[in-house]
């Protein structure tokens, strides 16, 4: 009996040693997701986390990150900030002194993003975000860098295409959310279309809560506009905008170049109102790699998968690449070098680079393709595919 | 411009409806519990719900979902009243806490089941009816007609009915009418059923015509109080004229200076109010 118990303990042991042999032999990597992963915003948020962790899958599937001849596993490392600075604050702490990350991907919301990135600057996080607010990118940051496009970014090429497509159209109304995000975008729309040489016959501000838009669409109607810009306005409340013009005998094309969700228009709308509106569209769902990603998507989260998913994608792959290219995962001043000298890269959406020079003042924006899309009999359909230049 | 000028009038005259369906059920409960009930746009709220599962996810026929939805809408608020709020009759400051606190609860219970986003329901009535220039949507005109046939009846209940004359003499004198030999506490729980059925039904009629919310409740509810500031906190007939009356100048105001100013002038018309007529245009003195 006291024999077999030693040659268990020995066994044990052995089994053990040899456990840690074969974790030594793949370093471990963290890097950081801070971003809204339960409640409200968290449809969007978890596109963060479920980016990166399909990134990181991949490569540790493939047998791992090699980089300067040492193979690591990559871990993430992710903290739901609820959509709140507050708790994106102690998130980014808990990264930078606890877990002692160099490199963070979110989060996701001009609160969050404007509330860790002074945390970000101090302790040399090197951090890909997302938010609206040109802020983000003010003050020339140096580890701060943001990997979706705002409608800063896309609504050029969108307009041109309108421009270039629809040349019977003169008068433009715009109808945006009465707050800093509609203000922010129905400047930059106004610039836009202006600089397309479109004479803007109006520029409406509602309440978020505002449903019944019948004196505003009046209102509008009486200033004849060819086309009624929906910018940054909800996706069902543009929906009910749509509906309630047609309704009052509102002959001319809608756009929203200002965030997706094609379904809930229609569904507000109904299909016959929607049918024609030019939409921006975040991510081409005919990629045939965007199924594989949804599939891989339904394995952590619950679908339907955003498309915010695609760009965290694409920014932790060239994260991972510039670690290799630096050789280093510790030095984050080389890594961040290699990760702005790498573009243009070829990621799932196309070709991206860095840019926002004139915006910004830095180049700290990356800057993706555009897809135009048409709504058609009810779904979301590509009509053009803009690179970037 | 005599064109726009009716549009403006029928644009006012669907609004108002739907304004005074919400301030009437408001209204009666203050005139009867002196409770001032927060949670009566999360009733809208909940009567939307009922649409978006019953006719909307279940199938079942528009109008009967309306009925099913707006009885259990009723029935809700008869067991609010009766656990949450009869205690607080009269006390005005503790039941309007108390009803904030089942608002609030409402509001989250909805989000956690049905989500925060905004969802829709098909249009049971589709079309417009284009009068002389004026586009009329077909389904505001049914929406229009069904407030206006329960306004009638409600009306005729109060009028008529032997618990719509003893809500009134409640109303007027708790003590003189259960000296009467009417219950209190029934027609509490009755005048609150009947407050939030008809918060209900105004949910239920808009749910096909806007978007549906667990937040949809927050500006119907703001509007009914203004409605029953401008007619008279208590007074039925207030919620008519005040309905009407906001609802022309919201159609108005909205349509020549946008949504915001309306919002404005509405509010500038309760603070006038409350600083040359506090009883309301049609309230009694206290």
């Amino acid at each position: 009996m006291r024999k077999s118990i030693q040659a268990g303990v020995i066994a044990v042991a052995g089994l053990a040693a040899f456990g840690s042999f074969q974790a030594s032999a793949d370093e471990v990597l963290t890097i950081g997701v801070v971003s809204a992963l339960e409640g409200p915003g968290s449809e969007w948020g978890r596109g963060v986390d479920g980016g990166t962790r399909i990134a990181a899958k991949e490569i540790n599937e493939a047998g791992g990150l090699t980089v300067n001849g040492t193979t690591y596993q990559i871990r993430v490392r992710s903290y739901d900030d609820g959509y709140a600075a507050a708790r994106a604050v102690a998130a980014v702490t808990r990264l930078i002194e606890q877990d002692r990350v160099n490199f963070v991907l979110g989060p996701l919301g001009s609160g969050a993003a404007l509330a860790v990135k002074p945390m970000y600057e101090e302790h040399g996080i090197l951090a890909l975000v997302n938010s609206y607010t040109p802020e983000t990118l003010a003050d020339n940051p140096q580890y701060t860098y943001r990997v979706l496009p705002t409608t800063a970014e896309y609504v050029g090429p969108i307009v041109g295409w309108i421009n270039e497509n629809h040349p019977d159209i003169q008068r433009v109304a715009i109808i945006s959310p009465n707050d800093q995000t509609g203000w922010d975008s129905q400047k930059s729309q106004v610039a836009t279309y202006e600089e397309f040489g479109y004479d803007i016959v109006g520029t409406e501000l509602f309440e978020r809560a505002t449903r019944n838009f019948q004196p505003f669409v009046t209102r509008i109607m009486a200033q004849q506009p060819d086309l009624i810009e929906l910018d940054t306005t909800p996706p069902g409340t543009a929906g009910l905008i749509i509906r309630q013009a047609r309704e009052m005998g509102y002959q001319g094309m809608f756009s929203k170049i200002g965030g997706p969700g094609v379904p809930e228009i229609v569904d507000a709308a109904g299909k016959e109102f929607a049918e024609g509106t030019v939409v921006y569209v975040a991510a081409d769902t005919e990629n045939p790699k965007y199924a594989e990603m949804e599939e891989a998507y339904a394995e952590i989260y619950p679908p339907p998968m955003n498309a915010f998913n695609v760009f965290f994608y694409d920014a932790a792959h060239m994260l991972f690449e510039a670690m290799q290219r630096a050789g280093t995962v510790e030095d984050v001043e080389a890594v961040r070098a290699e990760l702005l000298a790498m573009a243009p890269y070829e990621g799932m959406q196309g070709t991206l680079v860095w840019g926002g020079e004139e915006l910004y003042g830095n180049n700290n924006q990356l800057q993706t393709p555009t897809f135009v899309g048409l709504i058609q009999d009810g779904k979301e359909v590509i009509v053009d595919r803009i690179a970037v230049e | 411009m005599l064109q726009l000028t009716i549009q403006i009038a029928v644009n006012g005259l669907t609004f108002g409806l739907i304004y005074i369906l919400m301030a009437l059920g408001f209204t009666l409960i203050f005139g009867i519990m002196r409770v001032v009930n927060f949670a009566h746009g999360e009733f809208y709220m909940v009567g939307a719900i009922g649409i978006l599962l019953l006719f909307g996810t279940l199938g079942f026929n528009y109008y009967l979902s309306i009925v099913f939805a707006v009885l259990c809408v009723g029935l809700l608020g008869v067991i609010v009243e009766r656990v949450l709020l009869r205690g607080f009759v009269g006390r005005e400051l503790n039941s309007m806490i108390m009803a904030l606190a089942v608002a609030i609860t409402l509001q989250a219970l909805a989000a956690i089941l049905f989500g925060p986003q905004e969802q829709s329901v098909a249009r049971p009535v589709t079309g417009v009816l284009q009068v002389a220039g004026v586009f009329i949507p077909r389904d505001r005109i049914v929406v229009g007609v069904i407030a206006l046939a329960v306004l009638i009846a409600f009306y005729l209940f109060l009028r008529y009915a032997r618990y719509g004359l003893a809500m009134r003499a409640v109303a007027q004198d708790p003590a003189a009418a259960a000296l009467q030999g009417i219950r209190p506490g029934f027609i509490y729980s009755l005048a609150f059923g009947v407050g939030s059925l008809l918060a209900g039904l105004a949910g239920a009629l808009m749910a096909p015509v806007y978007t549906i919310s667990p937040f949809m409740g927050d500006v119907p509810m703001m509007m009914a109080f203004i409605v029953v500031i401008l007619g008279g906190l208590g007074s039925i007939p207030g919620a008519v004229v005040g309905g009407l009356l906001l609802g022309f100048v919201e159609s108005l105001f909205s349509t020549f200076f946008g949504s915001t100013i309306a919002t404005m002038i509405a509010f500038g018309m309760v603070v006038l109010i409350l600083l040359f007529k506090p009883s309301g245009l049609m309230g009694r003195a206290q």
